[in-house]
């Protein structure tokens, strides 16, 4: 742990210092619907008239060690799962749930049953029809515990069951209304596997060797090495979004895994790989002046990089405390500093391309006079040696466990600074992620960090209703424990509504209720970085996930 | 004859005492091991499945609880760990959902290619290094072992990542990361192999100009051999008994600098496989490579003891 966080230290210093060398410093920050920011559903590097052929040569940051993507929540299926399975949705471009397997759907009017008439003559490549009863295996396959799904089935988690009406009809049965339904059917991790590999292997088969009906088939998977893929020979049921039909132009897909930023970068430039769904944010000035690369920074739907606050305990129960928090923390430097100019500040606690995204919502700013004001408002008046506040003899003090298993941040250390400002004492407690899972479900902290990328709005149920707050008997995501009757029932009427308008409605109110309660510091849109050799033309952006979608790209001879 | 005899016994009795003393120290491996990762903080299950970005229902975690007894009192847990172990069941891994042993098997090769070509390597130059430097003008000493000195008190993955800047971001000379050929496993082999060929070298010229010193080999040069002759055949001879000696401070520096060096050059191995374990908390994984370091360990040493006993036969009886 010790020498992993201090391995990427250094190559952060190395890199920087390389780049210093190189003069490539233009780090201009482009503003969106730019050539750096492409929108969602579009199709970089187009030009030129398409071939045939050739293998693509693509690096991953870390190997999830299982590939089925029921059974894992690593973002790596976000660019897998369409490589390798189909889904029953695929969103456009403006997020609305669209054909893909399912041709068309109906919805019963207390939302309660999906009735999907399926694509037909699609097989899975191992020669399995896919029908009906394949979607019902698979449905059941994510929600089996031995699956051990961690994403696929919550997802789904109002599944109760399934009629199959003909073979290619089939009416699901949710078992309380949830209209983000069909918008999660889009996402990577919920791809369709062959329902005889899901019956007729063990879960770890499964993780080694998925089989789905998409573009291309998995051939081999060395762990902690590559895997390779090749393409799906009459593979013609690419969603319609795509205005493209028949086979993947490339003969296959090589992967790699490269888990450090400057090696990962490097051997990118270097000509060792031709595409990487992971540009280190550091990298981007580099990538972008580079004119032999395409480089795309994509916003991603859901949570923001979010600092939250556990509401459920002292001090920040107090909404004062947690408003002069907020308020001592000077949001702009800190994305400045995280995201080299690449990472757009957060204006709600939703991305700005979520569905329903309400840019009214007025988060409150920077202000130390008014942090101070609200402090000694709380009663936090007296100071004591180090210049910390107290009340009644205890000073104010915050608990931060952190764990830096993945990419280091310099963001605890800079709030730390801030905040001290204002008389608050953050304590960072540096532990293995072990320990901060631990932690965190345990609600002991009093701020935590995270992101939550998903594909719908609902990602407010999921961050913020009182029902995700984990205890005993439940595990959950609402880290903040934010408990507000009134964002309960708004985000319930949404999910039992389909109608748009009302949803829109529901939405912006609890973005509303949300800005007033202060259960976290939304910091910067979170957004996906990856780049790839001007050689290779036709690469969509995913419209659930924003990342590269290779099924029609092409590479120059 | 009944003096062989009695050696040979002495012999088999020594072997023996060495095999059992192996066997306690690969229990005392496994012991420690599983205590102090359970005696860390973390619940294993929820790393399991429950990490970032991770949602899963409480039945999934209670499932996992229960496939791997992870609700069961920490000494059945222990009694059943050493019940498997003695059938030769490492048990699964909680992330790939294989045998340990499968799971180590897979790495192991990348990593002992590493590890011998890192060996060989740091050896070649060590005695190299020591040879031509021995005994020499002051000036010439001291600026090999000041090399020496700085080499081995660099962390590795600093050396590692300059080798990286110089021979393959800057000039392109290597590749930069992976698995494939001779010439991904050159920066890494270097990597590893400088450290221990600067403390190998350091021992072997205090060593061989300790034996420089020796009366027979005034009596070589008397005989008119060659200096270079000298060093080689005489000299180095009786230096190298002190590699063997040190077998065991390169077998440790080898496995522990292969995590590091197996991540900075993403190189698959057992490496990589342990750090992935320890920071999700696959507490059967991470015992697994224990287990095997503990026994190449035993094994290295076993064979040292044996091959002592026999160049030398007083130490069977010390």
């Amino acid at each position: 742990m010790r020498v992993r966080r201090k391995m990427q230290s250094l190559a952060g210093v190395a890199v920087l210092a390389l780049l210093a060398g190189c003069g490539a410093g233009g780090g201009a920050t482009a503003g969106p619907g730019t050539a750096n920011e492409p929108a969602r559903g579009a199709a970089l590097n187009a030009e030129g008239t398409p071939v045939s052929g050739g293998t693509l040569r693509l690096s991953m940051n870390t190997d999830p060690l299982c590939l089925d993507p029921h059974a894992i929540s690593s973002d790596v299926e976000q660019i897998f799962g369409h490589i390798l399975t189909d889904n029953l949705i695929y969103l456009d471009e403006q997020g609305q749930p669209g054909p893909y397997l399912a041709e068309s759907w109906q919805i019963s009017p207390d939302g309660l049953t999906y009735t999907f008439k399926l694509r037909q003559g699609v097989t899975f490549s191992d020669g399995t029809p896919f029908d009906a009863e394949a979607v019902r295996v698979n449905f059941e396959h994510m929600l089996d515990p031995t699956t051990r799904s961690p994403l696929a089935g919550p997802y789904i988690a109002p599944y109760k069951d399934s009629k199959i009406i003909d073979p290619y009809t089939i009416e699901v049965h949710l078992s309380v209304p949830y209209s983000p339904f069909l918008d999660v059917l889009a996402q990577g991790w919920l791809g369709l596997l062959s329902p005889k590999a899901i019956n007729e292997t063990t879960p770890a088969q499964l993780c080694e060797k998925p089989i789905g009906s998409g573009p291309f088939v998995l051939t081999s998977y060395t762990k902690n090495q590559g895997v390779t893929f090749v393409k799906r020979p009459g593979y013609n049921w690419a969603p319609p979004q795509l205005k493209q039909t028949g086979e993947a132009k490339l003969d296959g897909i090589e992967v790699s895994w490269v888990g450090q930023d400057a090696v990962r970068f490097n051997s990118l430039t270097g000509g060792q790989y031709q595409a990487t769904g992971y540009v280190p944010a550091q990298n981007a000035a580099a990538l972008k002046s580079n004119p032999d690369f395409v480089y795309a920074n994509v916003n991603r739907i859901g949570l923001p990089y979010t600092v939250e606050f556990n509401t459920s305990r002292a001090p920040f129960d107090n909404l004062d405390v947690r408003r002069a928090f907020a308020a001592a923390v000077n949001v702009p430097a800190i994305v400045q500093t995280l995201g080299f100019g690449e990472r757009q500040q957060s204006t709600s606690y939703v991305d700005r391309v979520t569905k329903y995204y309400d840019p009214a919502v007025k988060l409150p700013g920077f202000d130390p006079k008014l942090a101070n004001q609200l402090l000694d408002q709380a009663g936090w008046t007296a100071r004591n040696g180090d210049g910390y506040r107290t009340k009644d003899g205890k000073e104010l003090v915050v608990q931060w466990p952190v764990s830096q298993a993945g990419t280091v941040s310099p963001i605890f250390d800079l709030i730390q600074a801030q905040v001290k400002s204002v008389g608050i004492r953050v304590n960072i407690q540096l532990l293995p992620s072990t320990q901060v899972t631990t932690l965190r479900y345990a609600g002991d902290y009093d701020l935590t960090y995270g992101v939550w990328h998903t594909n719908t709005p609902d990602v407010l149920y999921i961050k913020y209703a009182s029902f995700s707050i984990p205890n005993e008997k439940r595990l959950g995501q609402n880290t903040s424990h934010l408990s507000d009757p009134q964002v309960d029932q708004w985000l319930d009427q949404a999910r039992q509504t389909t109608d748009q308008a009302t949803q829109q409605k529901l939405y912006s109110q609890v973005q509303g209720r949300l800005a007033e309660l202060v259960p976290g510091i939304p910091v910067y849109d979170n957004s996906v970085l990856w780049a790839f050799s001007r050689k290779l033309h036709n690469v969509s952006v995913d419209t659930s996930h924003g990342t590269p979608l290779f099924t029609y790209a092409w590479l120059e001879k | 004859m009944a003096a062989r005899a009695e050696r040979a016994r002495a012999q088999v009795r020594r072997i023996g005492a060495r095999v059992l003393a192996g066997v306690g120290v690969l229990w005392g491996a496994a012991t420690l091991s599983f205590l102090a990762l359970h005696a860390t903080a973390g619940d294993a299950a929820l790393a399991t499945v429950a990490g970032d970005g991770a949602n899963p229902t409480q039945a999934v975690l209670e499932r996992v609880r229960q496939d791997y007894g992870l609700d069961l009192p920490l000494h059945r847990q222990y009694l059943n760990y050493l019940g498997n172990l003695l059938t030769g069941d490492l048990g699964e891994s909680y992330q790939q959902r294989i045998s340990v042993t499968r799971a180590i098997g897979e790495q192991l090769g990348p990593t002992v290619a590493l590890a011998l070509s890192a060996a060989l390597l740091a050896l070649v130059l060590a005695v190299t290094v020591a040879v031509f430097t021995a005994g020499r003008r002051r000036w010439v000493r001291s600026t090999a072992s000041g090399v020496e000195v700085v080499i081995a008190s660099f962390p590795t993955f600093v050396l590692g990542l300059l080798l990286l800047i110089v021979f393959s971001f800057r000039t392109g000379w290597f590749p930069v990361s992976g698995n494939d050929g001779f010439s991904a496993l050159v920066l890494p082999a270097v990597t590893l192999a400088l450290p221990i060929a600067a403390v190998l070298g350091q021992v072997l010229r205090a060593e061989l100009e300790d034996v420089l010193e020796q009366p027979f080999i005034l009596t070589a040069r008397t005989r008119g051999m060659r200096d270079t002759a000298v060093r080689v055949r005489h000299a180095l001879r009786h230096a190298l008994i002190q590699i063997v000696t040190m077998s065991g401070y390169m077998i440790g520096t080898l496995l522990g600098g292969a995590v590091i060096t197996e991540t900075l050059f993403v190189r698959r191995g057992v490496g990589q496989l342990m750090l992935t374990a320890v920071t999700t908390k696959d507490i059967p994984l991470v015992l697994g490579v224990v287990l095997f370091a503990a026994a190449v360990y035993v094994v290295v040493n076993l064979v040292v003891d044996i091959v002592y006993g026999l160049v030398d036969p007083r130490v069977v009886t010390a």
